[in-house]
């Protein structure tokens, strides 16, 4: 065939096209900010699930807090939080970082919980007094330490809080160093090991409003172009869902060995998280919302942003409806359709 | 030409459209304020800091721990290493078995060794004075040595011809001769320590200008971490140069 | 060894000969004392932990880092090979210092022969010196995202102002009657500036590169502390996280070792290039 301008113009007007359509349907490469944890997220990953399901190739990138994650993606280096805590994405939020709320991971509830060393003797709230507690800043579990200490009538004076990474906080227990600590797996199970106590704050502060969760978030302009990557990402999320609560042994072996971990300490610490399915994250009862009803986790947000312009942590919180768009179903609506 | 514009003026000019730019670039609204505070926010931003304080503390007391540390870091780091030092240039068996301990601490980064720290002495101000204090010894180390090392020949063969005891040479000649050396060693040792301040904040973080600057930039509260940089940058500044004027008044008396 | 105390008394070192024999047996026996100084540490630190005088998980055996460096070499770390590590971070370095040295000589050379300039940024060369890296590593990684830039940039900001400020100091060092004497002798200021201000601001500009080196080394880790996926860095902090401590030796020993190979050869170049140093 005759290379004609005719031709050339048309062969890449079909290229051009074809570029287009190959775009929309799948990313060259996408990165991923994740955590090692003992969830079905793992599953998914181990068993490149994830990766079928964006239909691309995935760059995994370890964050250490949703903090980062936060950071990354306003710098463009990261397209999918994955498991990002709800402290930190109630601050992007309000900070008009660009992302999108799309699915949770999981409630956590018990998952994450205060620990006292026993021979502290801390048997109330009023015996957190003049004793030290640690806790990562910025995670969830330092949102509900202040809120346990707010609701409890404590302030920073009376009670030391120390910011300190889980390895620090398991380091520093075993030198009896610290009285308390608000952490999650596996430096909760390891510090419970080291002559701690549970001291159950979760279900009066779930009650309060300090409820916690582990979200998915996803760049903006990612979400644009590439919507159906998305949905294949929560999508693949959902097939784990379903192959822990139909074969949690099996799925404990495959988390075990992505965390590092025996398969009886990913089983005991995926029981404590609430895990919840995607049929009904899609409802008003988490992230789902109607023109009447914003829904629980829109509330959820906007508290925990209120809380952290109280402690100045941010600036300034928006109103609950900013919140409200930032929660993005519509890709949840079609991954269990 | 240049040499009629005076140079703080040209300076002061310099500093001005910096400043100009620096606006025009935030209030115009060309960059975020999250990536780029304007002058008005850093300066609302150090109010609410004085006013409120940070995390639980007042500004005063983040600033005096920060400095508390750097102070104790760099006496006892300056103190021991320069002490190592003397030795290690009047004996250079010394300097030989010394030597390979010192090369390697010395450019190794801190951050390495935190989590060790922590397991060994714990979470309060010794671990963290402990890490300045080893970021500081090297340097100090070294500067004494090479002080010492080059005290110049005659000097010394004048003092024994005088029948001077070693250790008299030592106090009289080689000292005063090696100060200004040691001297230049203490001012870079303190420019380290100071640049190390914020890795020694990370254990178990609660006070200090280095953590809040960390702490503030979790959650990108770029005001607060530019307030604290530029205080970190300009009190850097004023300890330099107090150490460089304690230099060239002990260089001056020593007689150069 | 030349000794500080004994070198006065030292007539026989005038000979050129015995100057070198001596100085060649002083060099055998320093190293030697040396070596047996860190072979004595080592053994301080086995009789330590054999006889259980330090527990376990507070200081791991030489035996246990030792196993853990044959775990890392045949398995890797996390994914990640040593030799990949030691790259991603020598690379990262040797951008970062390597770009901060081919731009702050020239603009140190020119900022130090014009005073108009110098008063234009020098105010800003000072500035940027006292700051701790860390203290803007959460800026640089917003602006320049997670991946090798904003290491690099970081360890550019790092070893920058120490190079510029060392050349400027180096050419205004210069002897003013070099300059004068050359001119009287008919060389234009290409000539002069290529045979005698370089050379004479050479050991100085030399002398900042090495602690720029030094200064942006121990900064690596400082680089990736936030969000890196390899590197030397990357694998300490990450072994801080799990606790392995047997890990976290190897790596510093390996860095350890990376920095003192680093900081003689710079040492070796500057013998080797600046063979002029000490008599100026």
């Amino acid at each position: 065939m005759l290379l004609t301008r005719r031709t050339t113009l048309a062969g890449l007007g079909a290229g051009l096209a074809l570029a287009g359509r190959a775009r929309a349907a799948a990313p060259s490469a996408v990165n991923i900010g994740f955590f090692t944890e003992t969830k079905p997220t793992m599953l998914a990953k181990g068993e490149g699930w994830f990766e079928s399901g964006v239909g691309g190739k995935l760059s995994w990138t370890e964050m250490g807090s949703g903090a980062d994650i936060n950071t990354a993606i306003t710098s463009g280096s990261c397209d999918i939080g994955l498991s990002t805590g709800s402290a930190a994405t109630a601050a992007g939020i309000a900070q008009q970082l660009p992302f999108k709320l799309i699915g949770m991971v999981d409630n956590i509830g018990p998952a994450e919980e205060m620990t006292v060393r026993t021979a502290a003797n801390i048997k109330t709230a009023a015996d957190f007094k003049g004793k030290k507690v640690a806790t990562p800043f910025g995670s969830t579990s330092h949102f509900r330490l202040l809120g346990f200490l707010k609701t409890n009538g404590l302030t920073q004076r009376d009670v030391t809080v120390l910011d300190m990474k889980a390895a620090a906080i398991v380091a520093a227990w075993s030198r009896g160093e610290i009285d308390a600590a608000y952490v999650w797996a596996p430096a909760k199970s390891k510090i419970l090991a080291d002559g701690g106590t549970p001291f159950p704050t979760y279900e009066a502060l779930d009650k309060a409003g300090y409820v916690i969760a582990d979200l998915i978030i996803v760049r903006d302009a990612f979400a644009q172009q590439y919507p159906d990557a998305v949905t294949g990402f929560l999508k693949a999320y959902g097939k784990a869902l379903g192959m822990y609560r139909a074969e949690s042994d099996k799925t404990a072996d495959i988390v075990a060995k992505q965390a590092g971990v025996s398969p009886a300490v990913a089983l005991a610490d995926m029981k404590e998280y609430d895990f919840v399915p995607l049929a009904e994250q899609v409802t008003p009862a988490w992230l789902g919302g109607t023109a009447t009803d914003p829904g629980k986790f829109a509330r959820v947000l906007k508290g925990t942003a209120d809380f952290l312009v109280e402690q100045r942590s941010i600036k300034t919180a928006p109103a609950l409806e900013t919140f409200q768009k930032a929660i993005d179903t519509s890709f949840l609506a079609k991954a269990i359709a | 030409m240049s040499r009629s514009i005076p140079a703080w003026a040209i300076t002061l000019a310099s500093i001005a459209v910096v400043l100009c730019a620096w606006v025009g670039v935030t209030e115009g609204g060309l960059v975020r304020d999250l990536f780029l505070p304007s002058p008005a926010d850093l300066w609302s931003g150090f109010l609410e800091l004085i006013d409120e304080g940070y995390k639980g503390r007042p500004l005063l007391v983040h600033v005096g721990d920060s400095l508390f540390r750097v102070g104790a870091g760099f006496v006892t780091g300056v103190a021991a290493g320069t002490l190592l030092g003397l030795a290690m240039g009047y004996l250079p068996k010394l300097d030989a078995l010394a030597a390979p301990f010192v090369e390697f601490l010395r450019p190794l980064p801190q951050l390495a060794y935190l989590i060790l720290l922590i397991i060994w002495l714990g979470i309060g101000e010794t671990s963290k004075i402990t890490m300045l204090f080893l970021a500081a010894l090297p340097v100090a180390a070294v500067a004494a040595r090479d002080g010492v090392r080059n005290v110049p020949a005659e000097r010394l063969r004048v003092a024994q011809t005088l029948g001077a005891s070693s250790w008299q040479v030592f106090r009289h000649v080689i000292i005063p001769s090696a100060l200004p050396e040691i001297l230049v060693g203490a001012r870079l040792a303190a420019g380290i320590v100071y640049g190390t301040l914020i890795a020694a904040e990370i254990i178990a973080g609660s006070s200090g200008i280095g953590w809040m600057i960390l702490d503030a930039g979790r959650f990108l509260r770029s005001d607060y971490v530019f307030v604290g940089i530029i205080m970190l940058g300009l009190a850097g500044i004023a300890i330099d140069r107090a150490l460089l004027l304690i230099e060239k008044r002990a260089v001056h008396w020593a007689g150069r | 060894m030349q000794s500080v105390r004994t070198a006065p008394h030292d007539l026989a070192a005038a000979d050129p000969v015995a100057r070198q024999t001596r100085a060649w047996s002083e060099r055998r026996t320093r190293t030697a004392l040396g070596a047996a100084s860190v072979v004595a540490m080592l053994l301080a630190w086995w009789a330590a932990s054999a006889t259980h005088m330090v527990r376990p998980d507070l200081l791991p055996s030489p035996a246990d880092v030792g196993k853990a460096a044959v775990e890392v070499i045949t398995e890797g770390y996390r994914g990640t090979t040593l030799l990949q590590n030691i790259a991603a971070t020598l690379g990262r370095l040797l951008a970062g210092f390597g770009v901060a040295t081919l731009l702050g000589v020239p603009l140190g050379l020119w900022m130090g022969s014009n005073r108009a300039l110098h008063a234009a940024i020098d105010w800003i060369v000072q500035f940027m010196r006292p700051l701790p890296p860390l203290s803007y590593m959460i800026l640089l990684i917003l602006w320049l995202g997670t991946g090798d830039l904003s290491k690099s940039t970081l360890l550019f900001l790092t070893a920058f102002p120490i190079i510029v400020a060392a050349s400027a100091a180096g050419v205004r060092g210069v002897k003013l009657q070099r300059i004068q004497v050359a001119r009287a002798l008919g060389a234009g200021r290409g000539a002069v500036f290529r045979h005698v201000v370089l050379p004479s601001a050479a050991p100085m500009i030399m002398t900042g590169l090495q602690i720029a080196l030094a200064a942006a080394f121990s900064t690596v880790v400082s680089a990736e502390l936030l969000a890196a996926t390899d590197g030397l860095g990357w694998m300490v902090i990450s072994a801080s996280t799990f606790l392995r401590n047997d890990i976290i030796i190897l790596c510093i020993i390996i860095l350890g070792l990376l920095g003192v190979g680093l900081a003689s050869g710079l040492r070796a170049i500057d013998r080797r290039v600046i063979h002029w140093r000490g008599r100026e």
